[in-house]
């Protein structure tokens, strides 16, 4: 029933025919000729928001559900993000991950934008997002849309190269108590618990904590890096539906965390908070607003680098409504506040250290049935203000073909922008005179024209076949020049590259029979960057891009007698060749056994083929991932 | 509890202003609930009885709403008209389930779910299919149960239909998840 509004944007971005059986469900009459598989695939989650079965949507979207992340084993979301094979998920150390899509892969990912329940996890800062401290109960995600490609136009800027759309499950389907645990090589113990009851009638609430210890990496060139750490959480959330048009949601989540770093600086401390309100009002069934109120706390220091407290203030409004029969319209708007806080030291700084600033964003999109059923024209635009770069303005259009119920043709051509940020604008290394590197004062966006064409079939109910095609036109990419040529410090940052990308997704998913499921994804992404005229940047993009040019991934699901289930998982990521990373394969396998429905064990192997492997970075820094072996035990009751 | 609950209600006035409006009668029912009714009006198709469990051979198969009926005058719409192996289709509502012993399809309605261990031992040994929407109702030992999440799925509780007599269609049990170790 509960969907957040963020899911709701989203499925708005992928724009699809409307749904036959919209309609017919108004009348008795017509509802009673659905064959029982129909009615099955009927959206009934609000109304308004009309989620549109993953078939129709036009764009490069993949689903992960709460049950792939049960099977998977994962302990983590980076390690549940391995499931979408659009997504470039690299390990870099025991803690940090080098997640992207379409290319332009950094540690901090700065072309992707991550929503959980509706909250931004981007610090603006460094564009890009802390992994080590997005986290939640596991087994109380219900969903996580994987979009590769410009997410723009309903998203905003940073949503460039794709967004990752976190919905965790409502108050209402996690009720009772939930108590895990576990522990092994590499995740050294862990343990977790969930409360979920009523507070009156149609109020519901949940209360979870957890908390776990992790192993350090190893150095490439010899040694241990000492980065073990550990962290805590807890969060609450609270549904209420006052009314069958009303859905009002509280939610809040806290954390600490302490990552140990090498040298005699001392460790890492983390810590946030967060609380959300969300109302949404169906207005009719075809019609709807919804309003969002957040507050984001984070602190994180880095003794010997850095200190930052981020605050985050954000308000959103949208509203849907149908004109005429052909166009379904959705507008909205936006107000975001960062207010930051930067502690300096002789190692990198920020000049001005205090900064506040403002982020206004409206956006308008109309959906419009060419031909009903068959064909939809989906033309959107977002306009955005901020302090660095003014107005920016990312429109895009999307036409959905379905050729029959079983297949459909997309493209899509879309402008996306990636906003300055602190580190390309205000960013001095070392911390104090003579600098080495100085903030670009006049650093523009990075612009992005992508074109998208993609076709999903569905030969037999049981198969599911789906291509996704792009080339992405960059101009102003980053780029660190020299200031005064041709002396060779300080440099500075500028828009001195361009260039393009292209390559493919495909996606296979088979369920063979009902306790066996193979899927299989092949990435290929060719990204090729090149100084401007005039610029003196001829890194030919080494700093903005580690992507590997192919990955492959094959994973299974199998069902075995007594309860038991078998999860294996197969990876081919081919070389980083700008920092001479290898291709590798690696393996994780999943044993569980699940005699009820409220007991699982499980034994996860992560990581098997090797004793140790690298993912990413250069060798002088490079680390490793250990082979890991972890049990887990999860009791509901 | 007391203080998050008045927090709550602060919270929530805060945030609305006076906006917050009673509960409109409903006029309709959500499409969730005409999906489901739909799908009962389905299920008299997938599902035989024992011989000696209908009456007569012209006797309705009767649909059963007990507890707080969330249909309204809908699943009346959706069979009428309808045959099914010859038999006509008659929705009733009960308050009691001891008025409910003689349909062969019952919903037991969310209102109910406080009462659903009464209200199961009461219907042993009559050959009622139970259909239910509480979250865990058919690992309560109901037979079909409405899960909702995004779609409506079916979760089955195949022993207790066996144990009642009935033989679900397996074109039905196909798209259904299939509960074990419930205990009817």
């Amino acid at each position: 029933m509960q969907t957040t509004w963020r899911c709701a944007v989203l499925s708005l971005l992928l724009l699809v025919p409307r749904a036959f059986a919209d309609d017919i469900t108004e009348s008795a009459a017509d509802i009673k000729k659905l064959s029982v598989e129909e009615l099955m695939n009927v959206e009934v989650t609000s109304v308004s928001k009309r989620p549109e079965k993953l078939s129709d949507t036009a764009s490069a979207i993949q689903v992960i559900t709460a049950e792939d992340i049960r099977r998977s084993g994962a302990t983590r979301l980076p390690e549940a993000l391995r499931l979408a094979s659009n997504l470039e998920v690299e390990q870099v150390n025991s803690r940090q991950w080098a997640i992207s899509a379409r290319g332009l892969d950094t540690t901090t990912a700065n072309e992707l934008l991550v929503v959980i329940d509706g909250r931004s996890v981007y610090t603006p800062r460094v564009a890009g997002v802390f992994w080590d401290v997005q986290d939640t109960l596991m087994e109380d995600i219900d969903r996580i849309e994987v979009i590769s490609g410009p997410g723009a136009a309903l998203w905003g800027a940073d949503a460039v190269n794709g967004v990752i759309n976190i919905t965790t499950k409502s108050a209402k389907e996690t009720q009772g108590f939930l108590l895990e645990g576990g522990g092994g090589s590499e995740l050294h113990g862990f343990g977790g618990m969930r409360y979920g009851g009523t507070l009156a009638s149609n109020v519901y609430f949940r209360v979870y904590g957890k908390a776990f210890e992790r192993d350090r990496t190893e150095l490439a060139l010899g040694g241990d890096a000492t980065n073990d750490w550990y962290s805590g959480q807890g969060g609450f959330r609270v549904d209420w539906e006052p009314t069958e048009q009303n859905i009002l949601t509280f939610q809040g989540d806290t954390y600490s965390g302490r990552f140990e770093q090498s040298g005699t600086n001392g460790a890492i401390d983390a810590t946030g908070a967060n609380l959300l309100g969300r109302w949404t009002h169906t207005i009719a069934a075809d019609s709807d607003f919804a309003l969002q109120v957040y507050f984001d706390r984070t602190f994180r220091d880095t003794p010997g680098t850095l200190a930052e407290a981020l605050d985050t203030y954000d308000v959103d409004f949208q509203h849907r409504f149908p004109v005429g029969d052909r166009n379904d319209v959705i507008w909205g708007a936006g107000y975001r506040l960062y207010d930051d806080s930067i502690r300096n030291t002789p190692v990198q700084a920020y000049y001005p250290p205090d900064t506040a600033r403002q982020l206004f964003s409206g956006f308008a999109q109309d959906e419009i049935a060419l031909l009903k059923d068959r064909l939809t024209l989906t033309l959107g635009t977002k306009l955005e203000h901020n302090d660095y770069s003014g107005f920016e303005v990312q429109p895009s259009g999307r036409l959905a073909w379905k050729l029959t119920e079983r297949q459909m043709i997309w493209g899509a051509v879309s402008r996306a922008v990636r906003t300055p940020a602190e580190n390309d604008r205000e960013f001095y290394s070392p911390g104090v005179p003579p600098f080495k590197q100085v903030g670009g004062t006049n650093f523009d966006s990075e612009k992005l024209i992508a074109y998208e064409l993609g076709y999903r079939i569905q030969p037999t109910p049981r198969l599911a076949l789906a291509i996704a095609t792009f080339f992405d036109d960059y101009s102003d990419i980053r780029s660190v020049e020299e200031a005064n040529p041709p002396a060779a410090a300080p440099k500075t940052v500028g828009n001195g590259q361009q260039g393009y990308s292209f390559g493919a997704e495909l996606t296979g998913d088979y369920r063979i029979t009902d306790g066996w499921r193979v899927r299989a994804g092949y990435t290929e992404i060719q990204t090729h960057l090149r100084p401007k005229p005039g610029s003196t940047d001829f890194s030919d993009g080494a700093n903005e891009m580690h992507d590997p040019n192919h990955q492959f991934s094959l994973r299974t699901s199998v069902d075995l007698p007594w309860h038991f289930e078998l999860d294996p998982e197969f990876r081919y990521i081919s070389r980083i060749s700008n920092q001479d990373v290898p291709s590798y394969c690696e393996m994780d396998v999943r044993l569980g056994w699940v005699p009820s429905s409220h007991l699982e064990i499980s034994v996860v192997g992560q990581n098997l083929l090797h004793d140790h492997h690298a993912e990413y970075g250069l060798l002088s820094t490079r680390q490793e991932i250990q082979r890991g072996v972890f049990g887990k035990v999860v009791w509901r009751f | 509890m007391e203080i998050l609950r008045r927090w709550l209600a602060i919270a929530v006035l805060v945030a609305l202003g006076q906006g917050v409006t009673p509960a409109q009668a409903q006029t309709s029912p959500s499409k969730e609930n005409r999906i489901k009714a739909a799908f009962l009006f389905n299920f008299a198709a997938f599902v035989e009885w024992p011989a000696n469990s209908l009456p007569a051979a012209n006797a309705p198969i009767v649909i059963g709403v007990l507890g707080e009926d969330p249909f309204g005058s809908f699943l009346d719409d959706v069979v009428h008209g309808e045959k099914v192996n010859g038999r006509a289709l008659e929705v009733r509502r009960f308050r009691e389930v001891s008025e409910a012993t003689n349909c062969q399809i019952l919903f037991i309605s969310d209102s109910e779910s406080g009462k659903l261990t009464d209200i199961l031992a009461a219907l042993k040994g009559h050959s009622a299919l139970t259909v239910g929407d509480a979250d865990d109702f058919a690992d309560r030992g109901g037979m079909i149960q409405f899960a909702t999440k995004d779609k409506i799925h079916l979760r089955i509780n195949l022993e207790a239909a066996k144990q009642a007599g009935l033989t679900v269609s397996s074109k039905l049990l196909r798209v259904a998840e299939i509960v074990k170790g419930g205990k009817p």
